[in-house]
């Protein structure tokens, strides 16, 4: 998005995605050109401030999650220990019992 | 990883221990002689450490989501805090091995992190919301990824606290898991 000065007249043109190429169209001279330019940009600002406030809500939400995955993986790690040392295996994903030879 | 996260990781020596113990239960599974009795001894020296570094983490969490849930209510944290501790004596029962008091501490927490994550996305989604705060279609994904990956955690934890218990009375091992997903 541009604002051009050209002989003393203030241009503003916008730049629009057309497939892989990106084109600039025309908006307006002068007043108009000025105020399309500061909403716009008033718009870019908003829109930036809501995707920081939304990914900063989903990581508050992974936080919450970090603590219990913790414990999580510890307990697993503990009673599948647990399991194998009381003489247990898996197998085809079912816990059995090892045979003693 | 933020300071205030750090407060909920297990120190790194019974991260080691644990490490070791994976190795050793996959190295034992793997049938590699003498390992088993090896795994034994490692159990027994580093189970009450962990067990205590665990439940410890378990009962911050259980703070932190308590508060987070309750946002400064003192009757909602007291209600929950009871609703947690009947939890915990339902599911651990009577006589219940450390172990399957570590594991339970393990399902309170997961059944808590489901019930914050689902009232905090819920709150998202409020009829009275306004429409420019509607939420894009990538956003609503990575929520459900996260709840998802919570009540999948969850569910295992269930799943393993009760394989625990039946193969350590020697039963066969049957762990069914019923999720309600039409709540009122």
């Amino acid at each position: 998005m541009a604002l051009e000065t050209r002989g003393g007249n203030l241009y503003y043109y916008r730049s629009v995605r057309d497939g892989e190429a990106v084109r600039k169209v025309y908006v307006g001279a002068g007043e108009i050109a000025r105020i399309s330019h500061e909403s716009d940009r008033l718009r870019r600002t908003s829109q930036e401030a809501e995707r920081e406030r939304r990914q900063a809500e989903l990581e508050r939400l992974e936080a919450l999650g970090a603590p219990v995955l913790e414990l999580s993986e510890a307990a697993e790690v503990l009673a599948q220990a647990h399991l194998v040392a009381a003489g247990y295996r898996r197998y085809q994903g079912k816990w059995r019992r090892v045979r003693s030879t | 990883m933020s300071g205030a996260l750090e407060r909920y990781q297990l120190p790194a020596e019974v991260r080691e221990r644990l490490e070791e113990l994976r190795e050793l239960s996959k190295k034992a599974e793997g049938g590699e002689k003498g390992v088993r009795a090896q795994l034994r001894r490692a159990v027994a020296k580093c189970s009450p450490t962990v067990i205590a570094e665990a439940s410890d983490i378990a009962q911050r969490a259980q703070a932190m989501l308590t508060g987070t849930i309750a946002a400064g209510e003192p009757l909602m944290e007291e209600a929950l805090g009871r609703r947690l501790a009947l939890m915990r004596e339902e599911i651990a029962g009577e006589n219940a091995s450390p172990l399957e008091i570590l594991l339970t501490e393990r399902v309170v927490a997961g059944w808590l992190l489901v019930e914050v994550l689902e009232g905090l996305i819920a709150a998202q989604y409020y009829k009275g919301a306004p429409t420019s705060s509607r939420l894009p279609p990538s956003y609503i994904i990575q929520q459900s990824r996260i709840l998802e990956g919570a009540t999948r955690r969850y569910l295992a934890a269930i799943r393993e606290l009760a394989r625990v218990r039946k193969l350590q009375a020697g039963a066969p091992v049957q762990a069914n898991t019923q999720v309600n997903v039409l709540r009122g």
